[in-house]
């Protein structure tokens, strides 16, 4: 009896190699848990709709493609476990992850596999200045973001600004370079501190902020946090403007803050689905409603998708899944690749290239007007 | 000057949330000598099973809002209650007569069992309280504006304090749960039933933590999963900061964290102000070892 468990188990064990190796396996790595995991969850949806299609449409050169998922926690110790366990299932790419310091615990382990890693909501600078040649992201960095973060600030004629971050290098790093480009322009920075993410009470934060009398508040963290700062800042009767980040973009942001609080809220993003006129944006939005009953939330979500047709276009392109080929081929060939969120090409760090951030407000309707 | 009390009202406010928290890990571990984990999960059921029974019943449409509430409360704090209860029998019981380590590790398990149940359950999005159940009122006190809702937090807090308080003190079961905090063996003796002494500190611990994720809900109006982790690791110091086993201690650490944060945050720099609340925890259990009230070793809780 033991011996024919054992003549089966094995059985078993080399059909599913056998059945694994005709499929293009791509890996994903997301908080599918922890503080973001509605991110990482809607990461996954996103692959997992992108994927069927692929498959239904014939595969990637002749096989299905698999998406292996692993969940990072949001936390970097668990983004190496992670990473380590992926690189181990025979994947060609991988798609992932969104906070930047999560993403920084698994860039090495990814590159000695030789694992193409395309991140899509890691923005902090340092990620491809590393030279790392399996990196890429389809999201911008954070320098390109401070520099639109200033201009928007210019433009909306601020003379005496609040920085406010919160101590994630995501959100301090922009908050930085945000800072020394102010700074450069001949605005005054009257307050720069952090608050600490998880938290429900700015009151603190708030009547200290607002003794510091700025014209406006440049805030650098997400959009839990962002919504309700402006619900709270509203209940004080202070209507002072608030510009975000891009981590602020959220639909939950208005629902945390209400709309009339959320109303004038300024933030700075990669345009979302709905500001796409293409026709891949659309038909992406459409698919994803009929699949899931709503569009996606969230822009980092939109942005692992382009990163997962990104790596299907260069494997179909170069007709291989040797990383080197692939990503040779994201480095120079790909050119203006119809994107969900735009026209992608990459430069040889890795990075997306070309002005991708735009100036979004929030209207009485809790609507997210793109600004001109 | 104006600042001073603003940011005052701003601690005492988030104080008064700590205490009332912290009442519920001082009674456990008054009796049972365990920090149970689970506890600031507990209360992250509370805001989410407050949030369910507010947008399900409507209450405060039928009965109008502050009765509404008042009703809200009651039923999620039995219902937190029950849960902790419930907790008590599957994650200590069975490991009452194992050294303490193995509950701790088993409170601690409860913690992340609880919270992935939650996210399981409501998912991992934000969810949000409507807002203005409670009408927006403003208190103008010596020129100083004050939100109802502030007043009342810090107001429901020491009401449900000084309630316990008396129950513990004036009632034959409050003497009982005394008794069972000095010597369990001999309240035994003594014709006591511990394990319904113990039952009691499960319903009433929790529902407190229930209570004050409500209010965490109605207030703030955002929610998530993992909430109780923040409040829980607050309320925990706030309870070692008044002496942990000890009532009113527990009330007097909680609001004394929240005006040490809010000052601290005000004067200091607000980065640091997690760190200034720890120093002066540090500071004040190097001159007190066993918190601010925590003197009373013969006869805690």
């Amino acid at each position: 009896m033991k011996k024919v468990l054992f003549v089966s188990l094995i059985l078993c064990f080399i059909g599913g190699t056998a059945l694994a190796a005709g499929t293009v396996k791509i890996g994903l790595m997301g908080p599918m848990t922890g503080a973001w995991a509605s991110e990482g969850q809607e990461m996954k949806q996103v692959l997992d709709l992108l994927a069927d299609e692929l498959n239904k449409e014939g595969g990637l050169l002749g096989k299905k493609v698999e998406i292996l998922s692993e969940d990072d926690s949001g936390d970097p110790r668990q983004a190496a476990l992670a990473a380590q366990r992926l690189s181990t299932r025979d994947i060609v790419a991988v798609v992932g992850t969104y906070g930047s310091s999560i993403t920084e615990a698994s860039q090495n382990i990814y590159d000695e596999s030789e694992i193409i890693q395309v991140a899509n909501g890691s923005t902090a600078v340092r990620l491809s200045e590393k030279g790392l040649k399996y990196f890429f992201r389809t999201c911008p960095r954070d320098d390109e973001q401070g520099k639109v973060a200033a201009q928007t600030v210019e433009k909306l004629g601020f003379k005496n600004v609040a920085i406010l971050h919160d101590n994630t290098s995501y959100a301090k790093g922009l908050a930085d370079e945000a800072k020394g480009l102010l700074e450069k322009k001949g605005i005054n920075i009257v307050f720069y501190e952090a608050l600490t993410p998880g938290e429900r009470d700015f009151n603190a934060i708030l009547t200290k902020l607002k003794a510091a009398k700025p014209d406006g508040v440049l805030f650098t963290g997400y959009y839990p946090e962002a919504g309700l700062i402006l619900r709270q800042a509203k209940d004080m009767g202070w209507n002072v403007p608030f510009i975000g980040g891009d981590a602020t973009n959220h639909p939950d942001l208005v629902k945390i803050a209400g709309k009339d609080s959320a109303a004038g809220f300024y933030f700075l993003t990669a345009p979302l689905p709905k500001d796409l006129d293409t026709a891949e944006a659309k038909s992406f939005v459409a698919a994803y409603k009929k699949k899931y009953g709503g569009a996606p939330n969230s822009i980092y979500a939109v942005l692992a998708g382009d990163g997962f047709r990104v790596v299907v276009e260069a494997i179909k392109t170069t007709g291989s899944t040797d990383p080197d080929k692939v990503a040779d081929y994201l480095h120079t060939k790909l050119k203006d690749f119809p994107g969900l969120t735009g026209k992608i090409s990459f430069n040889e760090k890795g990075d997306r290239v070309g002005e991708v951030y735009r100036v979004y407000k929030v209207d009485a309707q809790g609507q997210f007007i793109l600004q001109p | 000057m104006e600042q001073f009390f603003q940011q005052l009202t701003n601690g005492l406010a988030v104080g008064g949330i700590y205490a009332l928290i912290a009442l519920g890990y001082t009674m456990v571990y008054g009796v049972l000598k365990l920090i149970n984990f689970a506890h600031g999960d507990l209360f992250t059921f509370g805001a989410y099973l407050g949030l369910t029974l507010l947008t399900s019943l409507a209450l405060h449409k039928h009965l109008g809002p502050f009765l509404g509430v008042l009703l809200l409360a009651v039923m999620t704090m039995g219902l937190v209650g029950v849960m902790g209860i419930i907790l008590d029998r599957v994650a200590y019981r069975p490991l009452r007569e194992s050294p303490r380590l193995s509950a701790v590790v088993s409170a601690l398990g409860a913690s992340i069992f609880l919270q992935n149940t939650v996210m399981l359950i409501y998912g991992a999005r934000f969810q949000v309280y409507p807002q203005n159940i409670l009408p927006k009122i403003v208190i103008n006190l010596f020129g100083l504006p004050i939100p109802l809702m502030r007043v009342l937090i810090l107001l429901t807090s020491v009401v449900m304090m000084a309630a316990l308080y008396f129950f513990i003190q004036k009632t034959k079961i409050g003497t009982a749960i005394r008794a069972a905090a000095i010597d369990q063996g001999a309240a035994r003796l003594m014709g006591i039933n511990v394990d319904q002494v113990i039952m009691i500190v499960f319903l009433v611990g929790p529902a407190l933590g229930g209570a004050a994720g409500l209010m965490v809900g109605l207030y703030y109006g955002q929610i998530n999963f993992t909430m109780g982790w923040v409040y829980g690791l607050k309320a925990f110091t706030a309870a070692i900061l008044g002496g942990i086993g000890n009532i009113p201690g527990a009330m007097v650490g909680g609001i004394l964290l929240g005006v040490i944060e809010a000052l601290g945050a005000a004067y200091i720099s607000i980065a640091w102000k997690d760190g200034i609340a720890f120093l002066v925890l540090i500071l004040i259990l190097i001159v007190r070892p066993t918190g601010l009230l925590g003197e009373r070793v013969a006869e805690k809780i």
